[in-house]
Formats: C-alpha cells, structure tokens, sequence
C-alpha cells in the first residue's frame, strides 16, 4: 500500500446474500487506483456494482476479499483515518433535514474534527462557490432538487478530502447546475484532489476523466482514457445512425459507443 | 477508545442540538402526556381508591401511581423516540448512513442513537419523579437514587424499540409491536395496580415483560419498599438481550 496514492483498491469481491438465500457476486476482483490530481469514471450500467464498489471504498460494507486503502490507510484497519481522507457524495439524498443549509455544513465538519469557526469559514466558502449563498439560512425542504445535489457535494468537500468520491452527482441536475460542479471539480483538480466518480453520463465521462473504468456485471472490463478507449474500441472514426425515421446522423466515435459495446448493449433500435 | 466515545458524543450532540432548536415541541412531546396521566389517574382515580395494600403496608393511591407514571414515562419515551424516531431518521432521513461514511463508525452512531434516545426518557422519568417529590408523595433523595434504574430501564426500552425499527420494512409495522407488546405491558405490568391481584398464571406472564421490574424497582426506590433481587436479574436479563439485538438488527440492515 503506498502511501502516496489517494485511493488503492486490490482485488476487491463482495458477495452478497440475497433475499432468497443465494450468493450474488455484486463486485468480482476489482482493482485501480486514483491518483493525485486525477479524475476517475467508473462507468456502467445500473447494477453493474458502482454503487457498492464506493460502499466498500467509505468502509461501510465489509469486504468479501481484497484491500481498499486511502493514502495507505486500510479502510478496515484504521477505519477513523482513512475516512478522515476521504469526502463521499452518495446517491441517495442523505442531508440532515433538522439541520439549515449552513449549519448542516459547519456540523458535518465536527464529525471530522474541523473546529466550528474554521467550520463557518470553510461554509461560506462552499456555498459562495456552489452558488448557495443566498440558501444559507434555510432549511433542506425548501431548496429544489438541484441544490439539494450541489449541497451534497459540498458537504463532502467541508472536510477538504484529500479524494472525493461521487456516485453519479449529476443526476437530476439542470445544465447550469451542472456546469458549476463541473468548474468546481476542476479547481479541486487543480489543488491535487484525486476524484473517483460514477456516472451514466458518457459525454460527462469523456469531458472529466483521465481514465475510466468500465464496469459489468461487477467485473471491470477495461481501464484507459476515454480518447484510447475510443481508438482501442470504435473500429470507425464515424458513426452513421437513423436518429428519426429516415434522418440519418454522421458523427464522431464516442465513449457511448465503447459503453454499450462492453456492456453488451447496442445503440439504435434496428443494430445498425 | 477515546475515538469510540468522541463519535459517540459527536452523534448524541447532533441529537441534543435538534432537541434545542425544537424546545417547545419536545416540552410537548416529552413532558405532556407524563403529566396528564398524573393528573387524570393521581387525582381522579386516586380520590376514587384512596388507600390500598402493597406488599402488606396501606400506600394511597396516588403515590402507588406516581411511581408507575415513572416507568410508564419510561417504556413510552424510550420505545417511541427508538422505534418512530430511529425509523425516521435511518429510512427518510438516512442520518444514519450520512453520518456512518464520517469519521464516525456506525457502531457509534447506533451507540449515539440509543443513548440520546435514553437520556431523554431519563429526563423525562425524572421530571415526574420531580411532580412525586413538589407533591409530597416521594423523599427528595429518591431523584438521585432512581437514576440508574431509569437510565438502564430507557436504555432497555430504547433498544427494543431500535429492534423495531431495524425489524419494519414501513413505518406502519411499528404498530404492531405498539399494539402487542407495549401496550399490554403498560395495561398488565403494574403501573395501575398491584400485580399480584391477577391470576397468578397472568403474574407470570407480567413478570415475563420488563416493565414489571422497572415498576418493582422504581416503587421499592421511591415509597421505600425493599428490592425484589428477582426484579434485578429480570431488567439486566432484557437489557443485554434488546441492546444487542438492536444493533445487529439495525446492522444487519444498513450494512451489506
């Protein structure tokens, strides 16, 4: 485990029981590493084992086998630690409702041991930055879907992790919404932090990672850039598709069409 | 171990902080209904009975009922706020989660959880210890004596209700333990009258049930009735058996 790499994850498996009582393999012999500065996809479709390979990463779920590590921190050895590294913006809407918009970000620092006025500082920070500022005052209830995502992926920035993991962020956001976190994400790039994200969005992908994963089925079918996907891949520099009944578009090889080619699926109704 | 406690102290402040911004709600919900049914059967009731015997000596009623009020106080401020509350705030609130992928472990946050929700029916009992002590049917000591009964009876009722809670795939599920457990505990456990005048095969069946001990406990502690040792075992017995249900229950379900 170097100490040196934000995030290191060897050979990762967990298996489930399911309800009916069998095994399910959510994640099978999973291993990468995010490094300083870099911004991580972990592609795939729903199902594919993203959400619980960043359930593993946090320390929440155990291990079936393999190691995460965060900065040489074994999340399941020294779980205080690693997570002390580590900001997570999970799927699922896990704001504080009891608590306002500022105040919710000042607390969340208390639990990794940011003193409440630096707390306050960093606050004001964020929401100036997630254009929040004008929400500070008020409760979770009364932003919109949007915010309350941007929020999320502030409150994971308030402890100034050294890697941020995002487990599809963009979902639901408008354009706009959009465009912000991404000018975030790159800012934070830019001091070093090392993010791991998962998405749906391939043109989101493309446009922020340095390398992707693709995953299916809980096996990760190939690791590079999306550029040396594309090439490795897409045999065609262009691709020809019936958009609308007898409209047909001309456009470059994308990461979508890496996408569904590994996961098995086919772009257009005909398979053209 | 000082970052074992200093999570759980993060997590029962966050609790402590919501009960502050909330006073008045929580002046309601908490000290209300303790109080109505001291009223309603310490007055009403208790002018209707007068005296009765308990274990050979003549009591009035009222001070009989005080000290159930206090173990009912108990049952109910720790069953509710676990079950209802713990609910809430892993199902809709997913607090739990958000505050599990901190530096704080789940295992101190489900710590945090059942002591907040203790310390409030603490408090809560001691408030109608304090009404028993203004009204002159309990010694002023007995407010320092019953506090490690009323802390260990929450932390037991806390814990089954967190097992509830862990147990219900909808927040209506929560009923039926309600209608099945909590509420014959409160009808058959002695808050209302002695035990011993039900069929002895019902006597059992009560001192099966924790509320039974709470309630010897806290009556031999506050009209200065000797402790039944039996009590004793009973309440250690339930406590260890729901606490540690509750967290491998509640476990269990939020970790894959």
């Amino acid at each position: 485990m170097d100490p040196q790499v934000p995030l290191q994850i060897s050979h990762l498996t967990k298996r489930y029981r399911t309800p009916s009582g069998g095994f399910l393999e959510a994640v099978s012999d999973v291993s990468f590493n995010v490094y300083a500065g870099e911004c991580f996809g972990l592609l795939g479709p729903n199902g594919a084992g993203k959400s619980t390979t960043i359930n593993c990463i946090s320390g929440f779920y155990p291990t079936t086998s393999g190691n995460v590590s965060i900065l040489g921190h074994d999340v399941y050895a020294h779980p205080k630690q690693a997570r002390q590294l580590l900001g997570v913006c999970s799927q699922e809407d896990t704001l504080d409702t009891d608590f306002k918009v500022k105040d919710q970000l000042i607390r969340h620092a208390t639990y990794f041991r940011v003193p409440v006025s630096e707390g306050r500082k960093r606050a004001d920070d964020l929401l100036k930055r997630f254009d929040l500022n004008g929400k500070a005052d008020q409760l979770v209830e009364s932003l919109s879907g949007g915010m309350r995502r941007r929020l999320q992926v502030a409150r994971a920035l308030v402890s100034q992790p050294k890697i941020l993991v995002l487990d599809e962020p963009t979902t639901g956001l408008d354009p706009e919404a959009r465009r912000i976190l991404w000018e975030i994400l790159m800012i934070c790039r830019g001091q070093g932090l090392a993010i791991l994200l998962s998405t749906h969005y391939m043109e989101e992908a493309e446009r922020l990672c340095d390398r992707v994963a693709v995953l299916c089925r809980g096996k990760i079918l190939d690791i590079d850039a999306p550029k040396n996907l594309i090439k490795k891949y897409m045999s065609q520099e262009m691709q020809e598709e019936e958009v609308r009944p007898g409209v047909l578009w001309k456009r470059p090889s994308n990461l979508e069409d890496v996408y569904l080619k590994l996961t098995g699926s086919k772009l257009g109704v005909n398979g053209a | 171990m000082w970052d074992y406690f200093w999570g759980i102290r993060c997590v029962w402040l966050r609790y402590f902080d919501v009960f502050k911004k909330s006073f008045f709600y929580y002046l309601v919900t908490t000290f209300l209904e303790p109080i109505l049914y001291l009223l309603s059967f310490g007055l009403g009731v208790g002018s209707l009975i007068g005296h009765l015997k308990y274990q050979g000596t003549d009591i009035s009623y009222r001070s009989f009922i005080f000290s159930g009020i206090i173990g009912q106080t108990l049952l109910f401020q720790g069953f509710f706020e676990a079950s209802y509350g713990g609910f809430i705030r892993m199902y809709y609130q997913k607090i739990f989660q958000a505050m599990a992928i901190t530096p704080i472990t789940l295992s101190e946050v489900l710590w945090g959880e059942l002591l907040w929700d203790t310390t409030r029916a603490t408090v809560a009992a001691e408030v109608v210890a304090l009404i028993g002590v203004i009204s002159g049917d309990f010694p002023p000591q007995c407010l320092l004596l019953i506090i490690p009964v009323c802390f260990v009876s929450a932390l037991l009722f806390s814990g089954l209700g967190l097992t509830v809670a862990a147990y219900s795939k909808t927040i209506e599920q929560i009923s039926y333990p309600q209608y099945l457990l909590i509420f014959p505990m409160f009808l058959f456990c002695g808050v209302f009258y002695p035990i011993e005048n039900l069929p002895v095969i019902l006597q059992w069946l009560a001192w099966s049930l924790p509320l039974t001990s709470v309630i010897s406990i806290l009556r031999s502690l506050t009209l200065g009735f000797s402790i039944d040792p039996k009590a004793i075992v009973i309440l250690i017995f339930w406590l260890v058996i729901w606490v540690w249900i509750a967290r491998r229950a509640m476990t269990q379900r939020l970790v894959k």
